[in-house]
């Protein structure tokens, strides 16, 4: 059961009467059922590996909140003995045995994290280093399946774990409540990644039904369908057919791939984020923004700032700052300093930080060396930018070029476009070599134009009547996109006008989807592209 | 203390209006470079040690915020 598939909206519908219906008490009980038989309709008996997590995740929590708040009882009996120095001790004492117990929780689930992902990725490389070595020792490969959303709950129980050692929030007393949390079904599949602090209490408190959020709700689920299923999967088509046939196309046709690859990843990526969204949103609970127009990006930092905004911010808060300020990296610091003198010095740190940070999230999206170069191929621009900043701002100045210059902001745009456009060779095709191959066609060829005229660009598993419908559908995502850029609320504008246009609107969007909606023979209503991360 | 702040903060960062800004973090107006950047100068000025606890968006929103960490680190 997916979320474009009809037993999802026929779920969601007797889900959303059932939860208005149950007392506001026990609604929390209602989706922690509703999600447990979600996850088992897609997983069956991967459920055990998510509860397995869950309880890892939960045991950590409480044990490091039963340590708390024996020493919070201990320096209130302390009374007027209770000196600053003691106090200090014993936060540094009880901070020392919260991190010997967040680590091991930490470690337990990116263990299962690691083992049910990447043990054959691990066990292929060491395979080939034992065979080049003249080694006799194999590791097996094991038929391991990926339980729906692993990689993205476990992010998320760790970023639990993390806050409750770090005091950001309160450690979860009931264990079925906790079970919710990390198994609410509209972000189990691929996110948002939640914050504990911002969602925990939304899921365990009662909801008065609200028209109006309903409404909104079912708007957003209603535009999330029309990215995943008239743009993503109409541009499925083209795209797996230019990735699969690389060896026959001149260069434009290579870029335009990735650059139909790049919307295609957004339209089905965003398109999935809206749709959970949409659904949280009916049942009254709000889930973190995680995609905020990146094509308007006008750098790869400002991309990854509006792109996968929860898994970046995750990155931030539970890698690269506490490796920044880690004691390893103040003394690298510190050293470089003396060596490289102050500028690059004092940067260093910050960018083996961002390094491992792009490593990670190149490897977070898959077990295949491909994804390592996609998140390194991005952190090394960031990073260069970065270094650069002083060179380029020199540059501006002698061209007499204002950062308020609607044409420079142009500029930039395109850039970042170009750029990530380029990166997406890595995520998109096969594997490194065919995206290196790739890489390198793109350039020949450009004097060739001959595909805007020969029809070949027709001859991509679209007739001229779909790539029309393709084009028309993607300048109304641009606009929307535009709109909200310039800050304008859609759905509240729309709410203000009269209800006769307003259901216009509606049924107008619903019989978009509907006719356009694309459902042919090469659908596959089971695959969301960051599902399978 | 509040000068010899403004001055770090201004010699990382000349483009912003320190003084005026109260939503340095929330808004976006710094990053997390500025921020492990403005954090070693804190750190080596005031002879302090900032946690990664530390780097809350209300400790960093403005320039008072940011004075006031720097006293509470340095009691």
């Amino acid at each position: 059961m997916t979320f474009v598939s009809l037993p999802f909206f026929l779920f969601v519908f007797g889900l959303v009467v059932v939860y208005f219906l149950t007392p506001q008490k026990y609604q929390w009980l209602v989706l922690l059922v509703a999600s447990y038989a979600f996850y088992w309709l897609n997983s069956k008996w991967l459920v055990l590996v998510l509860w397995g997590s869950t309880m890892v995740t939960f045991l950590t929590g409480f044990l490091l909140q039963k340590v708390y708040d024996k020493n919070q009882q201990a320096m209130q009996a302390l009374g007027d003995q209770l000196t600053k120095d003691i106090k200090k001790q014993m936060k540094a004492q009880v901070k020392r045995a919260g991190k010997r117990i967040m680590l091991v929780g930490v470690l337990l689930v990116t263990a299962a994290l690691l083992m049910l992902k990447y043990f054959n990725f691990f066990g292929e490389n060491l395979n080939q280093l034992f065979q080049s070595l003249h080694w006799g020792a194999t590791i097996p490969r094991l038929n391991l399946l990926l339980p729906l959303g692993i990689s993205y709950y476990t992010l998320q129980a760790i970023a639990y774990m993390v806050d409750v050692y770090r005091e950001k929030t309160c450690a979860d007393r009931n264990p079925l409540r906790f079970m919710l949390f990390l198994s609410f079904f509209p972000q189990i599949v691929q996110g948002p990644i939640a914050r504990h602090s911002q969602l925990a209490k939304q899921l365990y408190a009662g909801h008065r039904f609200d028209f109006r959020q309903c409404c909104f709700g079912a708007q957003l689920v209603l535009w999330g369908l029309f990215k995943k299923l008239v743009i993503a999967e109409r541009l499925a088509i083209p795209v797996n057919y230019m990735f699969q046939h690389y060896n026959s196309f001149s260069g434009p046709i290579l870029f335009l791939t990735v650059a139909l690859y790049g919307l295609q990843v957004y339209t089905d990526f965003s398109g999935g984020m809206e749709i959970a969204r949409g659904v949280a949103q009916m049942l009254g609970i709000e889930l973190e923004l995680n995609f905020k127009q990146p094509y308007f990006s006008t750098s790869i930092e400002d991309f990854w700032r509006r792109w996968h905004i929860t898994m970046g911010s995750w990155m931030k808060d539970y890698i690269f700052y506490p490796l920044s300020l880690s004691k390893a990296f103040t003394k690298l610091s510190r050293r470089s300093r003396k060596i490289l003198g102050q500028y690059v010095g004092k940067r260093l740190p910050a960018f083996l930080a961002m390094f491992i940070v792009y490593f990670l999230v190149g490897f977070w999206h898959g077990a295949n060396w491909k994804y390592v170069v996609y998140g390194l191929w991005n952190g090394t621009f960031i990073m260069s930018g970065i270094l650069l900043e002083g060179v380029y701002a020199k540059a501006r100045e002698k061209c007499g070029i204002q950062e308020e210059m609607v044409t420079w902001r142009m500029f930039r745009m395109i850039r970042t476009f170009v750029i990530v456009s380029f990166g997406r060779f890595f995520s998109g095709a096969l594997n490194l070599s065919t995206a290196l191959t790739m890489f390198q066609r793109t350039f020949y060829h450009w004097k060739d134009i001959s595909f805007l005229t020969n029809g070949k660009l027709f001859d991509l598993g679209h007739n001229n009547a779909n790539w029309i419908l393709l084009v028309v559908a993607i300048v109304v995502l641009f606009y929307v996109d535009y709109v909200h850029e310039m800050g304008v609320h859609l759905r509240e504008v729309l709410a203000r006008q009269p209800l006769v246009f307003r259901w216009v609107i509606y049924i107008g969007a619903i019989l978009v989807v509907m006719i356009f909606g694309h459902y042919g023979p090469a659908y596959d209503a089971a695959s969301f592209i960051y599902e399978q991360f | 203390m509040k000068e010899q702040v403004l001055n770090i903060l201004e010699e990382i960062r000349p483009d912003v209006d320190f003084e005026n800004e109260k939503l340095l973090i929330d808004d976006g107006v710094l990053d997390s470079f500025d921020i492990i950047s403005i954090v070693q100068e804190f750190n080596d000025n005031f002879s302090i040690e900032i946690d990664v606890e530390d780097l809350e968006p209300d400790n960093f929103n403005t320039v008072e915020a940011m004075v006031k960490l720097i006293q509470k680190l340095q009691e």
